[in-house]
Parts: C-alpha cells; structure tokens; sequence
C-alpha cells in the first residue's frame, strides 16, 4: 500500500508540473501576442507618418487656395473687416423681467439668440442677409423658448401672445427692432449705436 | 550458512509460497560501531533536509511577497515583457512653428535582385521595364545576367510600385529596408529645410546645418517658419519677379523682438524631393543657381537702405541731431567717382529729408562728418562686417575694403562698397528698430516669452528717433507706396546699380525695401530684395524699389498681419501721431526747408 502522504507529494508534484507548464505556454502565448502587437503598432506608426506626409501634401497653401478659388472664394482679410475686436461688442444685457424691453438694447437681445444672428456674425462682409430666413420664420422651438422666456411680459399680452405663435421669432423682433441688419456693416453700426 | 547469519529475515519460513516477500520495515539495527555510524548519517540527512527546507522557504516567501505584496512592483522583475517602443525614424522630422510637417521620413524600400537566382532574364526583364516604364531594357538584361549576388533595380519604391513588384512574382527580386527624406511642400521651404541625398545624410539647410541633431533625436525638430507667411512671401516676390522681368528675389520676415526668422524666401528655388531636376517650366536657369540660398549665401551691395545705419550712426554718436543739414545742391567729385542724387532736390537739406528723399550726397556728408573709423566701428558692431550665425550652413562673409579710405567712407554711407547677406541687414535693421539690442537671427522656434539675450548696440534713444524716421519715409518719402493703412508701416526704399565689371550699370538695379511694422510698437521686419528688375507699364518705366518691392511689402503685411493677430489701429489717431512725430520738423512743413 502506498502511504498517503507519498500520494499527496506525487499528485502535489504533477500538480505544479501541470501548472508550470500551464502557465510557461500561456507566457509564450502572451508574449507572441506581444510581438504581434508591437509589429502591429509599428506598422500602424508608418503608415501613421505616411498620412501625416500625405496630409500635409494634400493641405499644401497652394492647392488650398487652388481649392478656395474653386469653391469658397475667401479673399484676405481687409484692414476694415478687423476694426472691431470680439472685445468691442457688448454682452448679452440681463433680461429685463418687468417690462418689454424697449429701445436699442432689445436689437442685440433678439438679433442674438436667433440663429440668422450668427450667420450675420460669420457672413462675409457685404453680403446681405436674406431678409426672413427659413429657418427664422419656421418656428425653432428652443430658440423660441429661451425668447419667450426672456420676455415673460410678452407673454402676458394675449394680442402679442397671439402673433408669436403665429410667427414667433418676427413677434418677438418686431417691437424692439423696428430694423434688421441687412449686411454685417449693418449689424456692427446697430451694435455700435446701441453701446 | 546458517551459523554465518545471524539474522535471517524472510527465509524464516520454510513454508512460505515462493512469490512471498515479509513487508518491508526497518531493518534491525545492530548495536555498536555500525549503529553510531548510522546515526551521524541520519543527524547529516536532517541538517541538510532543514537546510534545503529554509532555502525552499525561502524562495516560496519570496515569491508570495513578488507577487501579492509589493504591489506591481513585481513589473521591475520583468523587463522582457515591456511594449517595444515604436521604432524610431532615422533621422527627426522637420516642422514649423505652427507644428506643420515640412520634413518627414518614410520607408521607401529598395529593389535589387540577386542574378543567380533569376530562372528566366528576359522574362524577368520584359516584367520589369512592363512595369517600370522608365527602366531600359538593355540596362536591366544586363544586370540580371552579370552573375553578381547582388544588384541595385531601383532605389527608393514608392508603396505602390513596391505592390506592383510583388505582383509580378519574379523569383529572385527583393527588397531591402531604406528610408527616405519626404518634404510635402516642396519648393516653398527648400532653402531653408534643405534637402539630403540618397542615403538621407543632409546636404543643404537645416538638413545639412543640424544634421547630427536631426539624427539623434526622436522628436520633430520646430523651425521659427510660419508655412502660411512663407507662402504668402514667396507668392508675393514671385510676382514682383514675374510684374518686373526680374532675375531674382530674396524675402526674409523676422521678429525683430526676438530674432526668430519667420519666413525665409530665395527665388528661383527648387524641390528638394528632386534636387538635381530641371524645372520645366524654366529649363535655362541652372541647377546652383536655383540651389543658391540668396538670403544666407548671396552678399549684395545693398544700396539706399543702407541709409538706415548711416543715419544711425551719425545720430548715436552725436556727430548729428535731427535738426543738422547738410548742402546736398551739388555732385560730390571724388577720384573717378561722382556721387550724385537720384530723387535730387538741389538744395541744403536736414537729416530726416536725407533719409526721405534717399540723399546719396547728404548720407556721404554725414558719414565723413562722423568720419570712417566711427563708420567702421559701427558696422562691425551691428554684425555687418562678420558671417552672419544662423542654423542652415551656408552663411557668406560679407565683402567690404580692407583699406577705408575717403572714398569708401562715402559709398558705404549710401549702401556701396559693402556687400552683406540681406540675413545680416535685417538682423541689423531689427537691431536699430526694437530699441537697439542685437539678437542673433535664429531659425529654431523660442519657446513662448522667451527673449534671447541680445547686445545693446545702440541707444534707445536713437532706435527711437529711427523708428520716426523709417515713418516719414513711408508717409511721405520714397516709400509711400509700401503703405498699409492701419499697420503703421516704416521703411527704407534701396534702389542699387550692379558692379558689372569694374563699373556701376545703370540698367542693372537690384531694388530692395525694408519695412517694419507698426513702426511705433516694432514687431515685425520685412525685408524684400529683387534682383534686375525691369521697369513695367504700370511703374511709369521705373524699376526702382519705391514701385517695385515697396507695394509688394504692402501687400504682404496686409495679408500676414491678420494671421499674426496684429490688431490694425487708426493711424490718424493723435496718441500715434504723436508718438511718431520728428521733433526737429514740428510745426513746420517740410518744403519750408
């Protein structure tokens, strides 16, 4: 009869032979992976640096103002475009809760949360805004909303109540911005004024 | 026998079966010496068992405390493990200072065969030359029968042809790792980048210049280069060249605060992917003359904008004040040379009108007034008379007399008889602007804020009474067309007739502006050089700087300032005015003189 304590030290033996080479394969398999990754990774590094070459080729300033002349149409900046600095345009006021806010400082108000107001702000200069643009006139629930918002007593009017639900961003221009910017030049003389 | 035995063990049994054996157990030991020895065994077999047991002890510890103990610091017992880096390129990639890629390193692998290995030349070679319209079948035949181990095809595939290759499964052919020097933007940065040769060692600029740098280390390389100034700079002197038939230009822009060179511009120019090409679109101009670097390596009698110094000079030495005149009525008769006006006004005039009407008789008075040692002394100080330092190897000495005699002295007060890298001029030039230290002109991006020490070389004082000057050249002097409202442009136009010979040409000008800007708060230097230009219809038969590379400095500042966030001001208003006015003119109007 084999002693039982022979036993464990045999199974115990086969064990942590087992188990060594468990984990002597499972090294080298990591350690192929390993490689693989690294191979991988390089390769992925120069053809990394083939793009970056072939990026900086393909945005050469030359082909980009080949591509401006084809497409865009982007001159130089003029000297006059950059009297003004974003320094020189005023906040937004603070919303008057109380009243329908009347006179200059409803221009910027209602010019600036409508979405034309920052496509007047990033139009080249002497283009004219079409005068209600589409997406002016199709209601814009948030803009809208954040108009409405601002103005409670708008609200309370039922006649004024009325148009803005008919035409809401005009409603809500109409009394305080009897004009709307027609080009950039526009809209910088307006923000001007009102300062 | 048996007596002979005193112990008998299993035989005891006479009736036992044959197959039996007793179970083991210890064997009786004897008493004695043989039982004494037994026990010394028995005591060494515990001492090493317990000593092998500590060792095993102590391994076992160690390998709980490696691996659930020092938390991760078990990584430091495995070095082999760690992710290989990414391997580096050969040599750095160039960039400029906005990180734009002007030089990178690509695998481009080269092609060779080993002709023992070839099964069928001819129809390895009809392949080839099928898939490599430029190979010549002859050539290609015969080195795939020469009977070498080894031949050159091709250098330098791109990944396409090397897909192609492969395509056509000729045995024998293979490819050998090489790397090759890509510059994506070809002509516009070549002579400041450089370019290098086959076997990517640099042969020009940059690449030739910090060549061991660019080997040794793993990240891009920053140049002071603005890509975007440099295009509109060249754009701009090719123009000037193309308006006015010119032979060449040079256009270098520098911040005069820190010497950092922004844009480098030396036309014609070439490709440094192909260097040894000819262009086709002007196939007479040679290979050198193209490769020259005119703002490094060309040295040019400057002409009128050498004014600036003469100026200077007089002024910080005190041998002049802005309210001194000098009788510019007559031609100067000097030795065989007569040194006359172009813009003459025939009459007794004062330093700044000197200065704006680009008097060669008044700069040549004031000069023998301070005299030619102080005139010497001070070119050599504002680093006009040594190589100038900059980064690209070549850098030219300047040429000037050995011997400074009279007549030197009056040339070299209107620009003649010195010949200097426009690379040292606007070095100078920044100097005499910025309040008067001299920095050395670099081509390696500073890092933000950072101001190189420079040398006082002149007083405050006087770079302040030059700023004012440079003004009232551009407001109403020769240089009013390189005007840009808003950016308070001052200047110095400098039209130079070329020594043909032993002789000045008349026809042969090399015109030359120096603008900075905005003179009242210094910034920016842009200095434009043409060589040869030929008067136009539009410049009314002038070729001279003030109608050729004057509107050209124009229009640059008018395109780059916006992109170097420089905020155009009113120059109408009273603050700048002021700060620009010339004292010695106040309140009276120039023509008064």
């Amino acid at each position: 009869m084999i002693r039982l304590g022979t036993l464990f030290w045999l199974v115990l033996v086969s064990a942590t032979g087992f188990a060594m080479f468990g984990v002597k394969y499972q090294v080298q398999a990591l350690e192929d992976e390993l490689a693989r990754t690294n191979r991988a990774a390089a390769s992925e590094e120069h053809e990394l640096r083939v793009l970056e070459a072939e990026w900086a080729y393909l945005t050469r300033p030359e082909t980009l103002e080949a591509m401006n002349r084809r497409f865009l149409s982007l001159g130089p900046i003029a000297t006059k475009q950059l009297h003004i600095t974003a320094t020189d345009i005023p906040l937004r006021p603070p919303p008057a809760p109380t009243a329908l806010p009347v006179g200059p400082p409803a221009v910027v108000a209602s010019a600036e949360p409508a979405p034309a107001g920052s496509a007047a702000a990033s139009a080249p200069e002497g283009v004219p805004i079409s005068q209600p643009a589409p997406p002016e006139t199709a209601a814009e629930p948030p803009a809208t909303q954040s108009a409405l918002r601002a103005m409670p007593a708008l609200l309370e009017k039922p006649p004024a109540a009325q148009l803005a639900k008919t035409v809401p961003v005009k409603a809500v221009a109409k009394p305080g911005a009897p004009r709307r910017a027609k080009s950039l030049d526009d809209l910088i003389a307006q923000i001007m004024t009102s300062r | 026998m048996a007596a002979a035995q005193p112990y008998r063990g299993y035989d005891e049994n006479p009736c036992r079966p044959r197959h039996f054996k007793p179970p083991p157990c210890a064997p009786v030991i004897p008493e004695g010496p043989a039982r004494k020895a037994i026990d010394a065994c028995r005591t060494r077999l515990l001492f090493t068992s317990i000593l092998f047991a500590c060792v095993f002890a102590v391994v076992a510890l160690r390998v709980v405390e490696i691996v659930l103990l020092e938390n991760g610091t078990a990584q430091s017992h495995m070095p082999r493990f760690r992710i290989a880096a990414p391997p580096a390129p050969a040599r750095a990639d160039i960039v400029d200072r906005n990180g734009r890629l002007l030089a990178t390193t690509l695998d481009s692998p080269s092609l060779y065969a080993n002709p023992k290995q070839i099964l069928d030349p001819a129809e390895a070679t009809r392949k080839l030359v099928s898939a490599f319209p430029t190979m010549k079948s002859l050539e290609v035949y015969a080195k795939l029968t020469s009977g070498k181990s080894f031949v050159y095809l091709k250098r330098h595939l791109t990944p396409r042809e090397q897909y192609e290759v492969n395509q056509l499964g000729i045995p024998g052919l293979q490819f050998q790792h090489e790397e090759r020097r890509v510059y994506p933007d070809g002509t516009l940065t070549a002579h400041v980048v450089g370019y290098t040769g086959i076997d990517n060692a640099g042969f020009a600029g940059i690449e030739r210049g910090l060549d061991k740098a660019l080997k040794n280390r793993r990240e891009p390389l920053q140049l002071s280069l603005d890509l975007r100034i440099q295009y509109i700079l060249r754009e701009e002197l090719q123009r000037v060249i193309d308006d006015f038939t010119g032979k060449a230009a040079a256009g270098l822009i520098m911040d005069v605060n820190t010497g950092e060179v922004l844009s480098m511009v030396s036309l014609p120019d070439f490709d440094p992917n192909h260097p040894g090409a000819v262009d086709p679109d002007h196939p007479d101009i040679s290979i050198a003359d193209r490769m020259f670097n005119r703002d490094t390596l060309g040295v040019y009698e400057l002409g009128s904008i050498f004014k600036i110094f003469t100026v200077a000079m007089a002024l910080d030495t005190g041998t002049s004040t802005l309210t001194s005149t000098y009788d510019a009525s007559h031609d100067i008769h000097i030795g065989r040379f007569t040194i006359g006006d172009y813009h003459g006004k025939h009459r007794v005039l004062n330093v700044p009108e000197i200065l704006m009407y680009s008097s060669n008789i008044g700069a040549a008075k004031m000069a023998m007034a301070a005299g030619g040692q102080r005139q010497r002394e001070f070119l050599a100080r504002l680093g006009l008379l040594s190589a100038p330092k900059i980064e690209v190897s070549e850098a030219a000495a300047p040429h000037f007399p050995a011997k400074w005699r009279e007549v030197n002295v009056m040339t070299i007060a209107f620009g003649h008889g010195v010949s200097v890298t426009p690379l040292s001029f606007a070095s100078a030039a920044a100097a005499l602007v910025n309040g008067g230290v001299l920095r050395q002109a670099t081509l390696l991006k500073l890092p933000p804020g950072d101001v190189p020490q420079g040398q006082q070389v002149i007083s405050p004082k006087t770079s302040e009474q030059m700023r004012k000057l440079m003004r009232l050249v551009v407001e109403r002097g020769t240089g009013t067309m390189a005007a840009a409202p808003g950016y308070v442009v001052g200047g110095k136009t400098g039209t130079a007739e070329k020594l043909s010979g032993r002789h000045y040409a008349e026809k042969k000008l090399l015109s030359s502006f120096v603008g900075i800007f905005p003179i009242n708060d210094p910034k920016y230097l842009v200095l434009t050089v043409v060589d040869e230009p030929h008067p136009n219809k539009q410049s009314h038969g002038y070729a001279t700087a003030g109608w050729t590379v004057a509107p050209a400095t124009s229009r640059i500042i008018q395109r780059m300032a916006p992109l170097l966030g420089v905020q155009p001001v009113d120059e109408a208003l009273p603050e700048i005015q002021r700060a620009l006015m010339v004292e010695s003119l106040q309140g009276k109007r120039l023509e008064a003189y």
